[in-house]
């Protein structure tokens, strides 16, 4: 049984706002508190401003991309916190490179939510 | 008449102008207006998505919703479907039924309007309605191209494979066609019962259908496809497709394979189906190609050379032995890659070479200038 | 000579040559015109079918059939931005891509700061030669960790040509990109370039993708976090042009099957094709219209099956000149690689070669080859005209209608069709601007830039060397917090 979430901060990018509002939801409706962006220019911002305990990126924004934030996140000053990836199906590459740029976990479109959550869980259990 | 052309081009301007904004106007009026049919059942929606409706009650309220939100749900949940799995999906798919949205996709495509019947076969292939297959077959020779698209991708989330052979016909269709990708695509969400369509498909006149049919077969492992598969990187007259054969057999080849692929090596073959089959022969994994590589590490395209040291490093011990510790660009740049890739250490040599080989002058003309190199677009106003 | 006898001549002189051409000229321009819209029709016809693919499908990853694609990038004294635009380059979305530079020779730097950032490390490898190549390879670079698909080429200084055709022997993928360092692509631009070749592979062998002028927008980490219309108007001017041309001309045509001419910033061709034609001329100032030429010669001597495709979404943003004397250069040279690559390729002017060369060059003699030449009459003896009484009002206001009242109509569809597709420009403000530029290019802009192609045609003719300008860099890059 892992520990409740009490209230631990997720920041969540996805310039979908359908997947955005619903990752939302899902998270808060089981105790984490929420930040959603829709850009990688803000999330990387938010995160500066206030690091969460966990970032959730979409990899496919216009802008800078997940993958271009979680670069900047693991050559910031605050490079452990963990980074979970949310992808369209792919032909492994995506996957690749999220890994090697230093993702924790990765979550491939179309997603489900509840195994979204479980591995969110799973990833701030371990790193508690 | 002198009169009337300025004002009538002046009144095209305006009406332009007019389009320009009011589309603007229009879009922005659009979206807000189904924002707000939205709004009331906004909870719902997102409690659905994210599988937090064991109970069956925000199910409910979406499928009592009135008549003028409906068509705004069904769009909002077709496209919600599109982006979540499992018992969210299942959910979706529940409400969209009761509010009649599959009954009425299936008659949408035959819908005068083309939007109308592309976005039919999208929701009836979201929604995995395994009861308009045919109808979404008949819809792969719709006049409009998109149709026929959405068609085909519909029919690969449905994935029923009696309709493979309509969908490999569609591609090598001459007057309404249907891409080859994402008919690719959907074939292979069909799973094995495609086999006997791949493998007339491979005999089919157009190139691009046996490329298709090639591609799937490899990516597949539609094993009976071999021998076809071997003829066709052999003697089919387009070169495409040749070397999608090759790809596929060194996916799916198996030791009898090496002997095609090694001949399609050979100095008379075309030099991009050379280095697809040497590649091939590395991918395919079997030792008994280590005798066909060897001959060609000494050949004059240096490119088909490093392939084949690499293939052999691929191969194991007797590949490695085959390699040795032969010298020469090919066989050096094949170790020194695959011990980088080991995470070995290598010196690094790079930065003193290039100082003694200035070129010959960087001055204005045969030089490189920003201008050039920013300016070369050869786009025209 | 006496000041009336000069007029008088003058004036005899007009008088002929408005009575020779007056009528020829309004004919001229109207067909100019009506062509353009007409290509804006079938171009607002594929946005149509492709804003409604967007809206109606999924966008699919990099399915079964997406070939690899090999990114060449020529890199002249790029030192300021190169480590960004690789790295952009690197981590743009598609399932398999390298990226090859090609670093001409240069003194400032540039190879060093790759050396540097991605760690690289010499390998041993011998280049094939499938394009000859005049000017030495020195050296091959990889990064250490093996796994990065960066390959870094240096060779001696001898132009963006060859540079370009070392690159294409480097080139490992079936898809070959042209790139020039400082331009910016989409992070889905590949993925949407490579489309056609997807959706048909025996046959497409180029496919081009619209470009923008990237001045004035935002750019942080080598990608465009926010389109905004530049500040100045000469490269708001050029926004309204690029847009209307390649939105335009390349689709419309390309619906024909006639697609002639692939934007230099971003074309993308198959690999085996480019080889066997030789790859790029270093002699040619045409560069990519020559090699696009070329290639469709060779197709149809052949007698292949195949097809020359444009995507009209912007996949390519690009700083543009922002001074005259920069943008001079440019179209100087622009319309001395036209002209002399619609000259080297008279030949094709004739039956075997199709709608491309029925259609397709003549159209590009007649009407972008020699359009400078006529507006000219159009600024000059018109006016002149009018002044010496020798044409009344009414004409000289159906001769102002028919060239330019007629041309900001035809920008006002590109804008229409792009309103209508894409909207990229989200501000209200931005859309205004770009309505303002779309008549502000017809005062002076257009003239200017008539003088200028005139100026080039006339150089080549002289047989004048070609001189290539330097431009500095604006520079748009955030600096590091």
């Amino acid at each position: 049984m892992v520990a409740l979430p009490d209230g631990a901060r997720v920041l969540v990018a996805d310039d979908d706002a359908d997947i955005r509002d619903l990752v939302e939801f899902k998270l808060t409706q089981a105790g984490y508190a929420v930040q959603a962006v829709g850009d990688g220019l803000s999330a990387w911002e938010a995160f500066e401003a206030d690091q969460p305990a966990l970032v959730v990126l979409d990899v496919m924004m216009p802008g800078l991309s997940g993958i271009d934030v979680l670069r900047k996140i693991r050559e910031s000053g605050a490079p452990d916190v963990p980074v979970l990836l949310l992808s369209a199906k792919s032909r492994d590459s995506d996957v690749d490179t999220g890994f090697a740029v230093g993702a924790t976990d990765y979550v491939v479109k179309p997603f489900s939510p509840r195994e979204l959550l479980h591995r969110v869980n799973a990833i701030l259990a371990r790193t508690r | 008449m002198l009169v009337l052309a300025p004002a009538v081009v002046l009144a095209a301007c305006l009406g332009l102008v007019a389009l320009i904004v009011g589309t603007k106007v229009l879009r922005t009026r659009r979206e807000r207006r189904r924002a707000a049919l939205l709004a009331p059942y906004r909870i719902d929606l997102l409690a659905v998505s994210a599988g937090e409706d064991d109970a069956g009650a925000h199910r409910a309220r979406l499928a009592g919703a009135d008549g003028a939100s409906r068509p705004a749900l069904d769009d909002a949940m077709t496209h919600l479907l599109a982006k979540v799995r499992g018992t969210p999906a299942d959910h979706l798919a529940e409400v969209l039924h009761a509010h009649g949205a599959i009954d009425r996709a299936i008659t949408d495509l035959h819908h005068p309007s083309a939007v109308r019947r592309a976005r039919a076969a999208q929701l009836l292939g979201l929604c995995g309605a395994h009861q308009a297959v045919a109808r979404l077959g008949e819809a792969l020779q719709d006049q409009a191209p998109d149709v026929r698209t959405s068609a085909a991708h519909a029919l690969g989330l449905v994935g029923d494979p009696a309709v493979a052979p309509r969908l490999l016909a569609a591609v090598g269709s001459s007057h309404r066609p249907i891409p080859a990708g994402p008919a690719a695509d959907a074939l292979e969400g069909m799973g094995v019962g495609i086999s006997r369509a791949l493998r007339d498909a491979l005999e089919h006149p157009s190139p691009t259908v046996r490329t298709v049919a090639a591609q799937v077969s490899g990516d597949g492992a539609f094993t009976r496809s071999t021998p076809r598969l071997r003829e066709l990187l052999a003697t089919d007259p387009d070169l495409t497709v040749r070397e999608t054969a090759a790809g596929a057999l060194a996916h799916l080849g198996r030791r009898e394979d090496v002997e095609v692929l090694a001949r399609h090596t050979a100095a008379d073959q075309p030099t991009p189906l050379r280095r697809t089959c040497t590649e091939a022969l590395g991918r395919l994994g079997e030792p008994s190609a280590v005798p066909h590589l060897e001959p060609l590490l000494d050949d004059p395209d240096p490119r088909l050379a490093e392939l084949a040291a690499t293939a052999l490093l691929c191969l194991g011990e007797p590949g490695r032995r085959a390699l040795g510790d032969r010298g020469g660009a090919a066989a050096d740049t094949a170790r020194t890659l695959a011990r980088l890739r080991a995470g070995e250490p290598i010196q690094s040599v790079g930065a003193g070479r290039a100082g003694d080989a200035a070129g010959p002058g960087d001055s204005g003309d045969a030089g490189h200038a920003r201008a050039a190199s920013r300016a070369d677009h050869g786009s025209r106003a | 000579m006496t000041w009336d006898g000069f007029v008088d001549g003058l004036r005899a002189g007009v008088v002929w040559l408005m009575a020779v051409t007056s009528v020829p000229i309004l004919v001229y321009f109207l067909i100019i015109n009506l062509s353009y819209l007409l290509l804006i029709v079938l171009a607002s016809l594929d946005f149509r079918a492709d804003h409604r693919r967007r809206e109606s499908e999924v966008t699919a990853f990099g399915g079964a059939l997406t070939p690899g694609v090999s990114l060449l990038v020529p890199a002249y004294n790029e030192a300021a931005g190169i480590v960004v635009s690789v790295q952009a380059l690197l981590s743009l979305r598609y399932p398999r891509h390298e990226v090859v530079v090609v670093d001409d020779g240069s003194t400032d730097g540039t190879f060093e700061q790759l050396l540097e950032a991605f760690d690289l490390v010499e390998v041993p490898r011998e280049l094939p030669r499938d394009v000859p190549v005049r000017a030495r390879v020195l050296d091959v670079h990889v990064p250490r960790d093996g796994r990065t698909r960066l390959v870094v080429v240096r060779k001696e200084n001898s132009g963006r040509s060859e540079a370009l055709n070392v690159g294409l022997n480097a080139a490992t993928e079936p898809l070959v990109a042209m790139i020039d360092a400082d331009s910016i692509l989409e992070p889905d631009g590949l993925l949407r370039v490579t489309q056609p070749f997807t959706d048909d592979p025996t046959r497409v062998v180029a496919a081009g993708g619209a470009i923008r002028p990237v001045n004035g927008s935002r750019v942080v980490s080598g990608r465009i976090v926010d389109v905004r219309m530049p500040r100045q108007w000469l490269a708001r001017v050029q926004v309204v042009e690029y847009l209307r041309a390649f939105l335009l001309g390349r689709t419309g045509w390309s619906r024909s099957g006639a697609l002639i001419l692939i934007s230099g910033a971003f074309g993308i061709f198959r690999r085996d094709v480019v080889v066997e034609v030789g790859g790029l001329d270093p002699t040619s100032i045409g560069e990519d219209f020559e090699l696009v030429l070329r290639i469709h010669r060779r197709m149809r001597d052949e007698g292949r099956d195949y097809r020359v495709a444009f995507v009209p979404e912007p996949v390519s943003w690009t700083e543009v000149p922002t001074t005259a004397a920069v943008l001079r250069n440019q179209r100087r040279r622009w319309h001395r690689g036209l002209w002399e690559t619609l000259w080297a390729y008279r030949g094709m002017v004739r039956p075997r070669y199709g709608r491309v060369g029925l259609v397709a060059l003549p159209y590009y003699w007649v009407f972008e080859l020699f359009a400078p030449l006529l507006e000219l009459f159009g600024i000059v003896v018109v006016p002149l005209a009018l002044l010496l009484g020798v044409v009344d009002v009414p004409y000289a206001v159906l001769f102002l209608l028919l060239a330019y009242g007629l041309a900001v109509l035809v920008t006002l569809a590109a804008m229409a069709a792009e309103e209508w597709s894409f909207h990229r420009h989200d501000r209200w403000r931005d859309l205004g601007l770009t309505l303002l530029a779309s008549v502000v290019e017809n005062i002076g802009y257009r003239q200017l830039t008539v003088w200028w192609r005139l100026e080039g045609w006339w150089a080549s003719l002289r047989g004048k060397k070609q001189v290539w300008g330097v431009m500095t860099r604006a520079g748009f890059e955030e600096p590091a917090p």
